[in-house]
């Protein structure tokens, strides 16, 4: 037999509840004890469970709606009953509702938003019945500090932003909107509006001396991009540095041959530290991976990113199969992918965060001693290398020297790799750069 | 022990009767001094009787047109000793009027010459007709007195000022205005119907200062064809009695009236009243306020004409009104912006905000659009044969309405409605919003702000 599940009365002055987000499905199966929704009031979050097991059958109210409490929200059944005696008289009420949205719609008040154009791309908490309010009343609630449980923002928290945004004349709004000011702490408008004259800059130091540059959408991109990461994944960095001489050595010897025809590139150290990596992810397959939550991607092949700056920004094209190529095919690729950024036509999905499986930074040519590059998600890691500088080393028998040493930071994602992994992996890219053979 | 009130006023004008209205209202405690009569310059010898003075030019006007709209009126007369009887009696009605809201409120109403003492403490002490009294807030607004330059040979006994002309029991044949302003102007048109050969000598180019100068230029051509006369950049170098001496374009005139009216301006009545007594700032100009109309002394406010800017009843009343509000502790501040300037001639100005030239001065960038009153269809209906038109001044930027001037009809009664576009810093689109009565005059400012 068929069994309405009930929006549950929470405390006895509560008499209606939002519906937040529908755990199962319609049609899906639930047992006893599943969590089938959650639902708010304007204080709390709560989630109601099966009673029994069965079907859900049907599902008569959608996320974000408002439940007078004890009202059947779905049925639990076996397939084929019939739900239609529990379906709550929605008839009658859901045109009063939608006409009470259109008055709340017509009442809606502008009210400028004195935000900056920041479009986050973080998770707002926020309950539906404060999203709601906000919409309502023109909030920017993305910004408010909530009251809530875990900072959640709650209606009241609405509500007193409401109160305190400064009612502007037509006028103050059009020119705070237009040249990015806000009300100052006195109002000498019609009624404690404030109007243009009371506008200030944001910042009393620099006014409005500055110039609002927009941000083209490569920059958005990144900027998308790198928030994304540092805010979605556990990522820090080790670092670690190579004896460089044999690399040095072998970088003189290709560009003699270079010079004198013997060899078609011109190969550079990047050059021979991607290779040298290659050798060392194919050792640590762990970390050409992608961590993708409750998985990952192992691949079997390297496909390495490299970070390319460009006069519109940085770029990160990908080398498919690059464990396939030679010396010479790796740099040719290098040079040719790193030509197409910097004119604008590398593939775009060569430039997908997907197409890499690890990536290298190289910032040594300028000088960079130890940096912290930003993994590329979903990859697991990114190495960061750094300058070449002198350092002394015991170079046996009580000698110590100065040796050239080049600076390696890997940045990996804790979520996917431990630290001895990661110091492993960054260790074996050492040692390949130092017994680097061709 | 003597009574301390919570608030005494200086002058029982219409910065000094509002505000008492007003605290009085919220319960304060309200003392008001005043030396002549209460009202003030606006109610006794300002305002009101010259508005009265004015109407009865309106409904002779009307009766020597009248047969353009059908109405035949004939042998039409002036009984000027009645027109002036019926001024003094509007004046006395509303005086009597203030009187009895002084009693509503509970204000107590010394009428004596009031001079500030001392402040010791929060104890503000004012002596008037012998008699020392006490408050712990004092507002001052003993107004203004009409100014007198120094001309050789001016002799205050023999030429009249707004306050003399008044008290004309015979209608004068030729009257000499020095000074083309608000109140020579509406003297000129008064005088002018009632037969008076009335001469306006100006020191300016145009008259009217402040008035936007092609709506000032259109009201003195039709004083023209009315036949005052006027002399614009004519300079008074001496007077003579009655015989008024000036320069213009390098020549000497002489005009001599049988009336002279001095009306070149008002000047702060900041002397006398013992500021200085309690350390209150001020200058021969006036006494400097803040925006909630406090003086530099605690607890001490002023209003009105005293403070020698904007002296009009109107700014008066609602400077009174800001700083009662002040004291009560409500949130209000006095803006200048959309002060309305109305010159109640026939036809009227009205305008509120910035004209083309002060826009100008200040560097903003404006537009502005002008539409004859014949747009809207209630001045055609009731002005046969009349013209006027409406202008409006926008910011280039935002569009947003900076000043709204008018010429003919009644436009003093619409130009509140301009001011609230103009203190709500309402856009062109937002006015397009705005339902007008139709068919009212007033849809004149509708009509100009579309053609944006």
């Amino acid at each position: 037999m068929a069994i309405p599940v009930l929006m549950p009365r929470q405390g006895q002055s509560v008499e209606t509840c939002i519906l937040g987000e529908w755990v199962k499905k319609k049609g899906d199966t639930v047992k006893t004890g599943d969590i089938l929704f959650s639902y708010e009031t304007d204080k709390a979050s709560f989630e109601e469970d099966a009673k029994t097991d069965g079907i859900l059958l049907d599902i008569f109210f959608a996320e974000g709606d408002e439940v007078p409490v004890l009202v059947n929200v779905a049925v639990i059944g076996a397939v084929g009953e019939s739900v239609d005696e529990f379906r709550p008289d929605s008839q009658a009420k859901s045109p009063e509702k939608d006409t009470q949205a259109a008055v709340a719609v017509a009442k809606t008040v502008s009210v400028p938003v004195l935000n900056t154009n920041f479009e986050s791309s973080r998770k707002v908490k926020i309950s539906p019945r404060a999203k709601n309010a906000a919409e309502r009343v023109g909030i920017a609630y993305q910004h408010l500090q909530g009251s809530g449980p875990e900072g959640r923002i709650i209606e009241r928290d609405i509500e007193a932003a409401a109160q305190m945004i400064p009612k502007l004349t037509p006028l103050a709004q059009e020119k705070a909107k237009a040249e990015g000011l806000k009300t100052g702490e006195t109002t000498t408008g019609l009624g404690g509006k404030a109007i243009a004259k009371d506008l200030i800059s944001y910042n009393q130091i620099y006014g409005d001396d500055f110039e609002v540059k927009k941000l083209s959408n490569m920059r958005k991109l990144i900027a998308k991009a790198m928030l994304t990461s540092l805010q979605n994944s556990a990522q820090l960095t080790h670092h670690m540095s190579a004896d460089a001489r044999k690399i040095m050595a072998l970088r003189k010897k290709f560009k003699k041959a270079f010079d004198a025809g013997t060899v078609s590139q011109n190969i550079t150290i990047n050059d021979l530290v991607c290779f040298a990596v290659i050798k060392a992810l194919k050792k640590y397959p762990q970390v050409n991976s992608h961590f993708i939550g409750d998985s990952m991607r192992w691949f079997n092949k390297v496909h390495l990113g490299l970070a390319v700056d460009t006069d519109r920004g940085l770029m990160v094209p990908a080398i498919k199969n690059a464990e396939d190529l030679s010396l010479e095919g790796l740099s040719a690729q290098l040079q040719a992918i790193a030509g197409q950024c910097r004119k604008g036509n590398v593939s775009p999905e060569l430039l997908a965060p997907e197409a890499a499986s690890f990536t290298i930074s190289n910032l040594g040519n300028y000088g960079v001693e130890m940096f912290t590059p930003v993994i590329n998600l979903p990859q697991t890691a990114i190495l960061g290398v750094c300058t070449i500088v002198p350092r002394p080393k015991d170079l046996g028998d009580g000698v110590y020297g100065f040796v050239p040493m080049m600076g390696l930071s890997l940045t990996y994602d804790h979520q996917a790799l431990d630290g001895g992994e990661a110091t492993l992996f960054l260790k074996e890219i050492k040692e390949q750069i130092e017994n680097l053979e061709i | 022990m003597s009574k301390i009130y919570d608030l005494a006023i200086i002058g029982g004008g219409p910065a000094g009767y509002v505000a008492a209205e007003r605290a009085g209202a919220k319960g304060l405690s309200v003392l008001i001094f005043d030396m002549r009569s209460l009202g003030g310059v606006c109610l006794n010898e300002g305002c009101i009787p010259t508005k009265t003075l004015l109407n009865s030019v309106k409904v002779l006007e009307y009766a020597k047109e009248a047969s353009k709209y059908g109405i035949n009126v004939e042998n039409i007369s002036i009984d000027f000793k009645k027109i002036m009887l019926r001024k003094d009696k509007v004046v006395r009605k509303l005086v009597a009027g203030i009187g009895v809201k002084m009693k509503h409120v509970h204000a107590e109403v010394v009428m004596a010459k009031a001079t500030i003492r001392e402040k010791r403490g929060e104890v503000i002490t004012i002596e008037a007709d012998g008699q020392e009294y006490q408050a712990n807030r004092l507002l001052v607004c003993s107004g203004s007195e009409a100014a007198v330059p120094p001309i050789p040979g001016l002799d205050i006994t023999q030429i009249l000022t707004n306050r003399e002309i008044l008290q004309l029991k015979e209608k004068p044949e030729s009257l000499v205005i020095i000074g083309g302003g608000v109140i020579g102007t509406e003297f000129a048109d008064f005088f002018n119907a009632m037969g008076t050969k009335v001469t306006v000598i100006e020191m300016l180019p145009e008259i009217l200062t402040g008035v936007d100068e092609e709506i000032a230029a259109f009201v003195r051509k039709e004083f023209v064809k009315k036949g005052v006369e006027f002399h614009l950049k004519a300079r008074v170098t001496k007077l003579n009695g009655k015989e008024v001496v000036f320069e213009k374009n390098g020549q000497e005139y002489k005009i001599t009236g049988e009336q002279v009216l001095l009306s070149v301006g008002r000047k702060a009545s900041v002397a006398g009243i013992g500021l200085e007594n309690i350390g209150v700032e001020f200058t021969p100009r006036g006494v400097k306020i803040d925006q909630n109309c406090r003086t530099n002394v605690p607890n001490v406010y002023a209003a009105g004409d005293i403070t020698g800017f904007s002296l009009l009843a109107h700014t008066a009343s609602r400077e009174g009104e800001v700083a009662v509000n002040h004291m009560l502790g409500r949130k209000d501040v006095m803006r200048y912006d959309a002060i309305p300037g109305v010159v109640y001639t026939h036809p009227e100005i009205a305008g509120v905000g910035l004209t083309e030239s002060t826009a100008k001065e200040k560097g903003i960038e404006v537009e502005v659009k002008q539409l004859p009153m014949a747009y809207a269809g209630r001045f055609v209906a009731e002005n046969e044969g009349k013209d006027g038109f409406c202008k409006v001044i926008v910011g280039k930027k935002y569009r947003e309405i900076l000043g709204i001037h008018m010429v003919g009809g009644a436009c003093s009664e619409m130009i509140w409605g301009a001011c609230a576009i103009i203190e709500a810093q309402l856009r062109v689109q937002d006015v397009e919003e705005i339902v007008f009565p139709h068919p009212t005059v007033s849809e004149i400012i509708k009509e100009t702000i579309f053609q944006f």
